[in-house]
């Protein structure tokens, strides 16, 4: 064997050790992306606990902004929807329209009796000043934790499943410029604990659902396991309830809207069982479109797609089905 | 008078190690090692252009909509350039001309007056070929999966075990190709010509026609071995699936193990007994 060739030889090895050891390394500390990968967008994520049951994301200001938004508010002009933005302006002095960029929300998995909690992690332009004196002004209390200003508000009424309410404290925390948190006391402050350690950026389920997602103005993602465990639903029904882990749905919407649901399966059989189910759905829906003319436009971009344990269906609704049912709205109520 | 005691003919084991040792500097050096280059560097290529589009932030990859992540699409390299592209080109590339090369270069007549078996060549050489693809594939492999599963925020993590077993199915395919076009080149005439027929003729239209048809065929096993690695999402794919008739995994190792000493038995019997006739 020449020089070159044990060089070449040499070479290629070490190539695959390299690779193969830099793998097992990865496998082993279970490392979601490495130095191979890329950084989430999202800062907001990094107070999102690991084990939500669901994360939600919204561009408020592109939606804001879109032209479907603007349909809607025409529409809404008579039924006092501007009254409630201006009645939570003048409680909170957040301006949702001008004021939010973007919101990251998420739902913890309920413990115990006291159902489902979450947090709200909004971005945008916010008068630190003024929030605290209106809260002053309603009887909040201010306060620091951990580095962070907190505005609580104790004793709210909290609905429970049962009807019954129960008391709880709310809290607003300024967590970095611009980033304001919204939710139950505990909760912020365990946010607040975290700051990114055991946040669902360690979550590589979630995060590869996060980020498959793309273009998206609004989004969705949780476990979807663990809310049907939580759900109570009667036996005979939850048994009926596809073997499905994840989901994650996806829309981008301006003058029309263009949405993706996608679920996980727990494993290929499960997948396909759903992807005949769904099919099944898709194919009665089609056919019924010649009886529904304004909706043939959105059963037939209906698309079911997925290999392996994914199941995804898209499908888009545009803005001249927007209008018709609008229209069809309107002259009911006239 | 001559004491000088005959030379012990070597072991097939200890000729074929030499013939190895030989053969494969030629192998790695020669112009075919350009092609090779060419075809292996072209996945790479590929995953360095999408990776680059990936962190441009520019939509691509996507089906209706949705996104593909980067384990996704390693399958599908893994499945539609690698397995059944660039292992059956290079299994008749460098399988058929084995024998070929010596005879076109009329050097295989100090290969056959050595003292060593003549099977031993056939043997030594079909080892370098392994080596020489397997070193330079797999780490073309190696470089795609750290390219391409990161894109989308795919694990390193999660896809580690499908790189092992993508690694393992490809020295497999390269090990069964190589060995049955070896026995393609060493029994028949323009053997070229039937390998691309076998690879990209036969077992296509096989793979696609319902019944036992698609068990005379390698992609088969292959694809038995790693039946979820096969996207479902073009034509070809939703009639191979509607037929769909894989056999298990531990059936399709032992035919292709099988099919992997027929062929190379098939192969040195007809090296021992040709008789190579050099064109002057």
């Amino acid at each position: 064997m020449t020089k070159r060739t044990r060089y070449f030889v040499f070479g290629s090895v070490t190539v695959l050790l390299v690779g193969l050891c830099t793998g097992l390394v990865a496998y082993y500390t279970g490392m979601p992306m490495g130095a191979f990968g890329q950084s989430s967008a999202l800062s907001e994520l990094r107070y999102v606990p690991a084990d939500a049951a669901v994360v939600a994301y919204a561009d408020v200001r592109n939606l804001m902004q879109s032209d479907l938004r603007k349909k809607l508010h025409q529409a809404m002009d008579d039924e006092g929807g501007e009254d409630g933005q201006a009645e939570f302006q003048k409680e909170t002095g957040i301006d949702i329209e001008n004021d939010i960029d973007r919101v990251v929300a998420f739902m913890e998995a309920g413990t115990g009796t006291e159902g489902h909690t979450g947090m709200i992690v909004a971005t945008g332009r916010f008068d630190q000043g003024r929030l605290e004196a209106l809260a002053r002004e309603h009887g909040g209390l201010v306060e620091d934790y951990n580095g962070k200003r907190l505005i609580s508000k104790g004793d709210i009424g909290v609905p429970q499943e049962n009807g019954t309410h129960r008391s709880k404290s709310m809290t607003v925390a300024f967590l970095d410029t611009g980033v304001v948190a919204v939710g139950e006391t505990a909760i912020v402050k365990r946010a607040i604990d975290r700051q990114g350690n055991g946040s669902v950026t360690g979550n590589a389920e979630l995060m590869a659902l996060v980020n498959d997602i793309d273009d998206s103005n609004a989004w969705a993602v949780g476990r979807f396991d663990v809310l049907m465990s939580q759900a109570k639903l009667p036996e005979g029904v939850a048994s009926q309830i596809p073997a499905v882990k994840l989901f994650s749905a996806s829309g981008h919407i301006n003058g029309g809207l263009s949405a993706v649901i996608r679920a996980e399966a727990r494993d290929d059989q499960a997948a396909q069982n759903l992807r005949d189910v769904v099919q099944g759905f898709v194919a009665l829906a089609k056919m019924q479109s010649n009886s529904h003319p304004e909706l043939q436009v959105l059963l037939n971009s209906l698309q079911l797609t997925g290999t392996g344990k994914t199941v995804a269906l898209s499908f888009q609704v545009p803005s001249e089905v927007i209008d018709t049912i609008a229209a069809a709205k309107k002259a009911a109520e006239e | 008078m001559n004491n000088r005691p005959a030379p012990v003919m070597p072991s097939l084991a200890t000729a074929s190690l030499r013939v190895f040792d030989l053969s494969l500097g030629e192998m790695l050096w020669s112009r075919r090692t350009v092609f090779l280059a060419l075809i292996v560097g072209g996945p790479v290529l590929i995953a360095v252009i999408l990776r680059v589009v990936d962190a441009l932030n520019v939509p691509a990859m996507r089906v209706n909509g949705v996104k593909m992540g980067g384990a996704s699409i390693f399958g599908l390299m893994i499945w539609f350039l690698f397995l059944r592209f660039i292992v059956p080109v290079l299994g008749i590339f460098y399988g058929t001309s084995l024998m070929a090369d010596e005879v076109e270069d009329k050097t295989i007549t100090y290969l056959f007056t050595r003292p060593i078996p003549r099977s031993a060549v056939l043997v030594g050489k079909y080892l370098a070929y392994l080596a020489s693809t397997v070193l330079i594939v797999l780490p073309s492999v190696m470089l795609v999966f750290f390219l391409v599963v990161p894109i989308g925020g795919g694990g390193i993590a999660q896809a580690f075990p499908t790189l092992l077993r993508d690694l393992l199915l490809l020295a497999t395919g390269l090990a069964v190709y190589g060995a049955l076009f070896a026995a393609v080149g060493a029994w028949i005439k323009r053997p070229v010509l039937f390998g691309l027929f076998f690879a990209f003729g036969w077992e296509n239209f096989a793979m696609a026609l319902p019944g036992y048809m698609k068990r005379f065929t390698v992609a088969f096993y292959t694809q038995s071995l790693v039946p979820h690695a096969m996207p479902s999402d073009n034509l070809l794919s939703v009639l191979q699936s509607v037929f769909k008739d894989s056999v298990p995994a531990w059936q399709s190792a032992l035919t292709l193990a099988g099919l992997l000493v027929v062929a190379l038995a098939l192969a040195t019997r007809a090296v021992e007994r040709r008789e190579y006739v050099l064109e002057q």
